[in-house]
């Protein structure tokens, strides 16, 4: 019995001691004394030294935290419990977050520095006027491949992607949206396409795909890629910039008939307490020096114009992640096509895969 | 070791390869100057210095350290109680209901208890943070705690009790003469299940961080979109250091502690 009392007061002085360590850690870092404000965004998406820099120039502390997926952020906001003020989802999140009421409205005279986004990345068809939403960096849906896997193939339209000399090569990214769009885009049709009978000629099209897929998976597509598993992969260019930063020999290719353009943005949750402190954050990361560090750091593409024009031109000059005018007009921004519409996308992509196993 | 066969020794040694080459790996390359875990460029010390230099990332650790301690101290305190309570209960549907009950929750996804948890904090007003996650922490890990105790408990000759109880001791006496001392070796092992349990706990301790206080479960996840950087293999290291020291000193502690004791049985 002596011993578990010694061993329980030992864990509680340990524990008070830690405490200690916490709370000095706290204020050694915070400045606080305009308040403070809480960050949620994905992991490793941010240049932390951006933080401290915000917290030195405006006084308002910092909270940060992370999240892996759009799903499991809307669930924290949604539940509330903790006051997030400036969350970045993705495209399609943002529409769901504005349908449920989630969002607040960006105030624009708060945020001088809009002015130094790209008009083109401004007023898109999920966030008419940016009224909710401000964008934070960008990309496209393209094909990653390996030339030192292959003989020589270049992937400038979709169709090299039924190469026969591919059997078993190609993997795609599990994502209706994105498969049956390439299927759509192939064919020289809309990514947004309503239109039931050219959806059904995409899918038939895709099936002739089958014997040169290897796998249909998510975000393990990165590492297989690296490893040199695969030579080809459907995937987003963001991903792709993960796979070339560590295996050199990658290169990432968007086919000249279109493709689809993704967008995170930074919005204001519902359950913001510091509304004017989440403006201030936002209108500090468009800053063009902020927006350059924190794009050199992420190594994603910036929509910001001002930053471009700072950037090591070797990096921005790079047709593959930004695509010059005449490829990004045919880059399409999917649109919300309502759940009946994509629940017509959903079967024929689950009809696709099944037809696979054949 | 002296008594077994080659190939039970080979076996042995292929599986203790097996469970620590990961680790191995992992540490290795948090040494590595290539910034990633694909190919092995140089030497550098340059990760351990982002981790002592990353004041986030430490206090996060410090967090999980407190959230272990705390929560598996107030566990198995709690277990404790409850698995004597089990063993007492005179009516045997009624200990086997209670059991069941027990074991349900042990069982049951991580993912249900963390929703519900988030669910019901969110319902009754309670803040999300550190008491939030210390709350579900100890509410996970005493099932785990009964469970480790109850054998001991099961073993014991109710005589010891009775003996007691003749000899003139005090219902507190038993407790804490008869019956604690004899179930110790389950309370520690109690305890340190619910601690590791506690330390890499990912699914409900998602659910229930909140206004700035996060784990390093959740905080690693998290970075699995772009990708996870080396100063995680550098703590993992520092971490798998330490514990190393801890069960070697809590092995050397014990040793002297017996030789002490009983004359070196």
């Amino acid at each position: 019995m002596k011993s578990i009392v010694q061993v329980s007061v030992a864990i509680l002085v340990v524990c008070a001691l830690l405490f200690y360590g916490v709370s000095s850690l706290e204020k050694s870092s915070a400045t606080s004394s305009g308040g403070s404000i809480t960050v949620y965004n994905w992991g490793e998406y941010i240049d932390p030294e951006l933080l401290e820099q915000f917290e030195k120039e405006t006084n308002i502390n910092v909270v940060y935290e992370t999240f892996d997926s759009n799903e499991a952020m809307m669930t924290k906001i949604e539940q509330g419990g903790t006051s997030y003020d400036v969350a970045i989802p993705s495209e399609y999140a943002i529409e769901k977050m504005k349908e449920n009421d989630l969002l607040i409205p960006i105030d624009h005279e708060k945020i001088p520095n809009l002015k130094n986004i790209d008009p083109y990345f401004l007023d898109l068809p999920f966030d008419p006027g940016n009224e909710f939403s401000i964008p934070y960096f960008w990309g496209t849906v393209g094909i990653a491949f390996n030339p030192t896997l292959l003989e020589g193939q270049t992937f400038e339209s979709w169709d090299d992607l039924w190469d026969p000399s591919l059997k078993q090569e190609v993997i795609i990214v599990d994502g209706a949206r994105e498969v049956i769009g390439m299927g759509l885009n192939s064919l020289g049709y809309s990514l947004n396409s309503r239109d039931v009978a050219e959806l059904r000629e995409a899918t038939d099209k895709l099936k002739t795909l089958g014997p040169n897929i290897k796998a249909v998976i998510g975000d393990e597509i990165v590492e297989m890629m690296r490893r040199e598993e695969a030579a080809v992969a459907l995937t987003w260019s963001g991903q792709a910039a993960d796979m070339m930063f560590v295996n050199e020999n990658i290169d990432f290719s968007v086919p000249e008939e279109g493709s689809n353009l993704w967008f995170d943005n930074m919005v204001i949750p519902k359950t913001s307490s510091n509304i004017d402190g989440a403006h201030a954050f936002i209108n500090f990361m468009l800053d063009a020096e902020t927006a350059a560090q924190n794009t050199e750091y992420v190594g994603y593409s910036t929509p910001n114009q001002a930053a471009v024009e700072l950037m090591d031109p070797e990096v921005t000059g790079d047709e593959r992640f930004y695509p010059p005018e005449e490829l990004r007009e045919r880059l399409e921004v999917y649109e919300n096509l309502g759940l009946e519409m994509l629940g017509i996308y959903n079967e024929l992509f689950l009809e696709f895969k099944m037809d696979m196993e054949n | 070791m002296g008594k077994l066969s080659k190939p039970a020794r080979v076996y042995l040694a292929f599986v203790f390869f097996v469970l620590y080459a990961p680790i191995f790996y992992l540490i290795f390359y948090s040494f590595n100057s290539g910034g990633t875990m694909s190919s092995f460029e140089g030497f550098t010390w340059e990760h351990y210095a982002a981790v002592f230099n990353d004041t986030r990332l430490i206090i996060i650790l410090l967090n999980t350290i407190i959230v272990a301690l705390l929560s598996s101290l107030i566990s198995t305190a709690i277990g404790v109680l409850g698995a004597i309570g089990i063993v007492f209960l005179r009516n045997r549907k009624m200990r086997n209901a209670v059991l069941s009950l027990n074991n349900i929750l042990i069982v049951s996804p991580d993912v249900i208890i963390g929703a519900s948890f988030l669910i019901l904090f969110t319902m009754v007003g309670v803040k999300l943070g550190f008491a939030s996650v210390l709350i579900s922490h100890i509410a996970f890990s005493i099932p785990i705690v009964v469970i480790m105790v109850l054998p001991k408990l099961q073993e014991m000759s109710f005589s010891l009790i009775d003996a007691a109880a003749d000899l003139g001791a005090s219902k507190r006496d038993i407790l804490t003469r008869v019956i604690i001392p004899y179930i110790k070796p389950g309370i520690f092992a109690g305890f340190f299940l619910a601690l590791t349990y506690s330390l890499d706990d990912f699914a409900v301790t998602f659910f229930v961080t909140g206004n700035g206080f996060s784990t390093l479960s959740v905080e690693i996840y998290s970075m699995a979109r772009a990708g996870i950087t080396l100063t995680i293999n550098a703590l993992s290291a520092l971490i798998f250091i330490v514990t190393l020291g801890l069960v070697v000193g809590y092995y050397f502690f014990n040793q002297r502690a017996r030789t002490i004791g009983t004359g070196g049985q």
